[in-house]
C-alpha cells in the first residue's frame, strides 16, 4: 500500500514540484514587476476589473439593494426617535436656510459687483457607485463611468457636497475612486478662514488628520477645509470639510461627504491650469500713437533691463 | 466506480471556486464605505487550508493561486504576493497532510496556526523591506486571529455539509486507485 504511494510520487512528485515552483515564480515575478513598474500593472489590475465587476453586476445589484432595504427596514422600527430628531433638525435648518438665502443673496450681489465668471470648463460626468475595495485595508470604491466617458487619471470625485476621492485607475467602462480616508491618499487643503496650506493625510480611518499647518495656532477646531490646488492634482475651493481636534489633539477633518451613503459621484472635468514658462518681464507703458516712433528703442532697451 | 470518483473530484473543484466566488463579491458589496476599525476572517484561506489538508485533490495548486491573485487583483493589494504566500503555506500544509491524518483536530490547528502566522509575518516583512504601504499591523493581527477562531466551524462545516472528508483506508485516491 505504502510501496504503491511511492512509486505514484515517483512519476508526479517532479512535475508538481516543477509546476509549483513555476507558479510562484510566476506570482513573485508579478509582484516584482509592479513594484518596479507599478503604472503598467495597475493598468492591467483595471482592465481585469474593467472585465470581471460588470460582468457580475447582475449578481452584486440585487444583493445589495435587498441589503439596503433591509436596513431601511431596521430603521422603521426606530421610527418615532427618528421623527423626533428630524422635526428638531429642521427647526434647525430653517435657521439656516434664512441665513443661507440672505448670503446667497448677498453673494449674488458682490458676484455682480465684481463681474465674476466661474470656470466654465468645470463640468462633471456622474456616476453610480458599482463595488467597493473589499477589504478593509483600503478605502476605494468602483464606479460605472470610465475611459469610454472620457474620464481621466487624477480628476477630482464629489458627492453633492463635499470632495470624496480622486480616480486612480480607469478602465473602459469603470474607473477607480481612492477615497480621503486611505493610506495612500495624500491633498494639498487650505484652511479657512485663515487661509494656511496644509496637508490631508488618509490613514484608514473616517476622520483623517491634517498635518504639516503652516502655524498650527491660527487654525481651530470648527474651521473650513478646502482644496488648495497646489500640485495641479485637483482644482482649488473644493469643499472637503471641517477641522475637528481629536481627544489626542491631533487636527482631524470631519469629512463633509456622506461616505456612509456614497452611491452616486460627481467626476469633475479639470484640465489643469496653464504654466507660466517664460520668466516676469518688464511691462511697458503702452505709448500714444505720435510718440511712438522716436521712443520705441528706449522702451526696448528698458524691457530688457 | 472510478468515473463517478473523477467526476466528483471535478464537481468539488468547482464547488470551491464559486465558494471562493461568492466569498469575493460578498466582499466588493458596496455595502460598507465607512473605514472600519475591526475585520472579519478570510474565509477563502479558511476554506482553503481546511479542503487541502483533508483533500489535497480537491484544490490543486494552479486553482488556489488563481483564486488568491484574483483576489490580489479586486482588492487592491500588491498583485501577487499574498497570492504566493498562501500558495506556499498551503503547499506546506499539503505536504503535512498524510502525516497529520492519524493525529488529532487539535493538532491539525496547530499546525494550520503555524502556517498562518508565517504567512501573514512573511507577507509584512516583504512589504516592509520593499517599502509598500501597508495595512494598519492591529488589523492585519486581528483578521489573522479572527480566521484562526472560525477555522473549527470551517472544518467542520466542510466536513458535514460538503463532505470534504479525511481520506481513510480504503478510500480511494485521485487516479481511482486503492491506498
Amino acid at each position: 500500500m505504502a510501496r504503491d504511494r511511492g512509486q505514484g510520487d515517483d512519476y508526479t512528485g517532479p512535475l508538481k514540484r516543477l509546476l509549483l515552483g513555476v507558479v510562484l515564480l510566476c506570482l513573485l515575478g508579478l509582484f516584482l514587476v509592479w513594484r518596479i513598474d507599478s503604472p503598467r500593472v495597475e493598468r492591467f489590475r483595471a482592465q481585469v476589473v474593467d472585465r470581471v465587476v460588470p460582468s457580475f453586476d447582475w449578481a452584486m445589484a440585487p444583493v445589495t439593494g435587498a441589503v439596503n432595504i433591509l436596513r431601511d427596514f431596521q430603521s422603521y422600527q426606530r421610527m418615532y426617535q427618528q421623527n423626533q430628531e428630524l422635526r428638531r433638525e429642521l427647526q434647525q435648518m430653517k435657521a439656516w436656510k434664512e441665513a443661507a438665502l440672505q448670503l446667497e443673496q448677498e453673494n449674488a450681489r458682490l458676484l455682480d459687483l465684481n463681474n465674476v465668471q466661474l470656470d466654465p470648463r468645470l463640468t462633471f460626468v456622474t456616476g453610480v457607485v458599482m463595488a467597493d475595495s473589499g477589504s478593509p485595508f483600503r478605502q476605494s470604491v468602483l464606479i460605472n463611468v470610465g475611459a469610454r466617458d472620457g474620464i481621466v487619471d487624477g480628476w477630482a470625485a464629489m458627492d453633492g457636497l463635499g470632495l470624496v476621492g480622486r480616480i486612480s485607475g480607469v478602465g473602459r467602462n469603470t474607473a477607480r475612486v481612492i477615497l480621503l480616508s486611505d493610506t495612500s491618499s495624500r491633498v494639498p487643503v487650505t484652511i479657512q478662514p485663515s487661509g494656511q496650506q496644509a496637508l490631508l493625510i488618509g490613514d484608514n480611518s473616517a476622520a483623517p488628520p491634517i498635518d504639516f499647518i503652516e502655524d498650527p495656532d491660527q487654525v481651530r477646531p470648527g474651521d473650513r477645509i478646502l482644496t488648495s490646488g497646489d500640485g495641479g492634482v485637483f482644482p482649488a475651493g473644493l469643499l472637503i470639510g471641517q477641522l475637528a481636534e481629536d481627544p489626542g489633539g491631533r487636527m482631524r477633518v470631519r469629512i463633509a461627504a456622506d461616505y456612509e451613503r456614497l452611491e452616486f459621484l460627481r467626476v469633475l472635468r479639470s484640465y489643469g491650469h496653464e504654466n507660466l514658462t517664460d520668466p516676469g518681464q518688464l511691462i511697458a507703458p503702452v505709448l500714444l500713437p505720435d510718440e511712438q516712433a522716436p521712443d520705441a528703442p528706449q522702451a526696448a532697451e528698458a524691457g530688457n533691463g | 466506480m472510478a468515473e463517478s470518483f473523477i467526476q466528483r473530484y471535478w464537481l468539488m473543484r468547482a464547488l470551491y471556486l464559486i465558494l471562493c466566488i461568492i466569498l469575493i463579491l460578498m466582499h466588493l458589496l458596496p455595502l460598507d464605505i465607512q473605514p472600519s476599525n475591526w475585520t472579519g476572517p478570510d474565509l477563502i484561506l479558511a476554506i482553503t487550508f481546511a479542503w487541502v489538508l483533508r483533500r489535497p485533490d480537491y484544490v490543486p495548486v494552479l486553482l488556489i493561486a488563481l483564486v488568491a491573485l484574483a483576489m490580489d487583483l479586486l482588492f487592491q493589494r500588491p498583485p501577487g504576493l499574498w497570492a504566493a504566500c498562501v500558495v506556499m503555506g498551503a503547499e506546506t500544509l499539503r505536504n503535512r497532510a498524510p502525516m497529520l491524518r492519524d493525529l488529532s483536530f487539535a493538532a491539525e490547528w496547530a499546525s494550520v496556526a503555524s502556517t498562518m502566522v508565517a504567512i501573514t509575518l512573511a507577507y509584512r516583512l516583504v512589504l516592509a523591506v520593499l517599502m509598500v504601504d501597508q495595512a494598519p499591523l492591529g488589523l492585519s493581527l486581528m483578521q489573522m486571529l479572527s480566521t484562526l477562531m472560525v477555522y473549527p466551524v470551517v472544518a467542520f462545516l466542510s466536513h458535514t455539509v460538503m463532505g470534504v472528508r479525511k481520506l481513510t483506508p480504503g478510500d480511494l485516491d485521485a487516479m481511482g486507485k486503492r491506498i
